[in-house]
């Protein structure tokens, strides 16, 4: 077990900055699911430590322009779309 | 703060900025698409999978924008970390169609700087905290109302992923005329560098730091300890986005934070918005805390380690050192040094012209006439830019003597600016040509002889009789004559 189970007010948190509604039984549902999945992660510590590949460093393009996508090749995957802007939900 | 009541001239301001400049590269931070913003531009025309944030599209850093880094941070006076490296920081907006942005944060690539500033002749150097490297999000238009009351929302991408740089600085400012010098100087060298446009929308944004603190907590140099601070309840002020709104919208919050201090009321630690249309902060809806952002190592981007490239990219001289070399090389005085080292435009142009002709008279007319006429007309060296060497001609024409001084200025100069014309084709159409010495020969013998009355006053010692006979010459040719030199030829023609 994780040394901290996760309860529901920690969900509710989650939920809000992820900026999704939850129930009271979805709370519940996921803090129980968010515990397992805690749980797994410690299974990684069980993991022996093999040698690291050495890091890369200073991965850099050179400042030239490449072809973009059209717009509506960029539309394409938008569920909703207003004069060549993707369209959503008031954000406030 | 105490819940006792100090009077205003009790209080004392602190304040520091956190400026975010785009950076002028080719292309945005992590990939290919142009950051040539036309003003008319489509929405979405300059998207990719990388910047639409669409899976499995990598990121790859952009050389140009870690070098303009690293040419702020030895600008700043800055370190330029061995070891820096990009995190993820998490929110959820639709400017950022990843739900992150990627920014830097426990590894800025430039730590430690200052820039000093002046402020009423007073100079302060001002501390820079970090500047880091991170990529602007996207634009939103909030349709059918405000932002609390729009009817739905509409994205544009062109912008997100344009590089910028997040200069912090330390809480080092006493006012808000302070802040808006080191904006002011802040743009000045950036674009001395090369790597900033002013004009360019949203170049420049601010958010500002602003407190006040019991002025008996001030140190005689202005520095005020780490603990005092921490006591004092500040608010955050965002959406400024010029020197000048920096100035106003701290103004205000001095104002507001003072009285409610005044008045035995605590300055609540919030987000305030400069709305400024209205010119007033407004409180904002408390956003995430630090921890919130849930940053983490943005894995798709390896470190960098670009310390030694301070070495090797070279910056040029910056507007302070130009200036004192001007008053040095050119023996310019401190206004004309100052206005013509304004913009690096400017003073390669002036420098230019000065070599090639007198340094002085290369400054009357860089500085006062071109200057003068281009601000005149609300027009910037850069809207002339394509043309400085029509500048360059019109100052040979009167170096050489072959326009006088006041036809240079009043025709030829204002004919340029207002139809575009060059100054050889003015000279020739308005026959401004300066008289040759037979013409001027000739109309200073006519004078004489016409006018009598007035070489009788002359030799009776009437000092105002040559005047008159210097305005007949000039009459006479059509003012293409040099009024000294005519002054000079009756003389020597009436004492003869």
């Amino acid at each position: 077990m994780s040394d901290t189970p996760v309860d529901a007010e920690e969900v509710r948190h989650v939920a809000e900055l992820a900026r999704v509604n939850l129930d009271e039984d979805e709370v519940e549902e996921f803090a129980t699911q968010f515990a397992d999945i805690l749980d797994y992660f410690d299974a990684l510590d069980e993991v022996p430590e093999v040698d690291a590949e050495p890091d890369l460093v200073n991965v850099m393009r050179s400042d030239e322009v490449r072809d973009c996508l059209d717009q509506s090749e960029a539309l394409e995957n938008a569920s909703d779309a207003e004069d060549g802007f993707f369209k959503g939900p008031r954000v406030s | 703060m105490t819940a006792k009541a100090l009077s205003q001239r009790d209080l004392a301001t602190v304040i520091g900025l956190e400026v975010h400049v785009q950076l002028e590269t080719d292309t945005k931070i992590f990939c290919g698409c142009s950051t040539d913003a036309a003003e008319d531009e489509e929405p979405n025309t300059r998207t990719c999978p990388v910047c639409l944030g669409l899976p499995g599209a990598l990121p790859v850093l952009n050389e140009g924008a870690v070098e303009a880094a690293v040419k702020v941070g030895k600008a700043l006076n800055a370190t330029v970390a061995e070891h820096t490296r990009f995190h993820r920081k998490n929110y959820y907006y639709p400017d950022l169609p990843k739900n992150f942005q990627i920014t830097q944060y426990d590894a800025p690539i430039c730590a430690e700087g200052t820039l000093e500033v002046s402020v009423e002749g007073e100079r302060r150097d001002i501390g820079i905290e970090r500047a880091h490297l991170e990529e602007d999000p996207g634009s939103l238009q909030h349709k059918g109302g405000s932002i609390d009351t729009a009817d739905y929302t509409l994205v544009n991408y062109n912008r997100a992923g344009t590089p910028l740089m997040e200069i912090v600085t330390k809480p080092d400012f006493r006012s808000p005329q302070e802040t808006r010098a080191f904006l002011a100087k802040l743009e000045e060298v950036l674009e001395y560098l090369g790597i900033f446009d002013a004009t360019r929308d949203g170049s420049l944004r601010i958010d500002a730091n602003i407190s006040m603190v019991p002025a008996e907590n001030v140190g005689d140099d202005g520095a005020i300890s780490d603990e005092t601070l921490a006591e004092a309840n500040r608010t955050e002020v965002k959406n400024i986005s010029s020197h000048k709104g920096a100035e106003k919208a701290l103004a205000y919050e001095v104002t507001r934070q003072k009285n409610a201090i005044s008045r035995g009321r605590a300055v609540e630690q919030e987000t305030r918005h400069w709305d400024e249309s209205r010119g007033i902060t407004v409180s904002m809806r408390s956003k995430e805390e630090e921890k919130d952002y849930r940053y983490f190592r943005e894995a798709d981007l390896p470190p960098l380690e670009v310390a030694d490239w301070k070495e090797k990219i070279a910056i040029p001289e910056l507007p302070d050192a130009r200036r004192e070399r001007f008053r040095e090389e050119y023996g310019l005085d401190a206004e004309s040094a100052s206005k013509l080292t304004s913009t690096k435009e400017v003073a390669d142009f002036y420098e230019d012209v000065a070599e090639q002709f007198d340094p002085d008279l290369a400054a009357t007319w860089v500085a006062d006439n071109l200057l003068g006429e281009l601000n005149y007309r609300d027009m910037q060296i850069t809207d002339v830019s394509h043309r400085l060497d029509e500048f360059t001609r019109l100052v040979e024409l009167v170096a050489e003597g072959s326009i006088t001084t006041k036809n240079a200025e009043e025709v030829v100069l204002r004919g340029m600016l207002d139809d575009g014309d060059a100054p050889d084709d003015i000279v020739d159409r308005e026959g401004l040509g300066a008289a040759d010495d037979d013409e001027v020969v000739t109309a200073v013998a006519e004078a004489i002889e016409e006018n009598p009355d007035a070489v009788e006053d002359y030799h009776a010692g009437e000092g105002g009789a040559v005047n008159f006979l210097v305005g007949q010459v000039m009459q006479k040719t059509g003012g293409s004559a040099d009024p000294g030199d005519v002054n000079q030829m009756l003389r020597e023609k009436l004492d003869e």
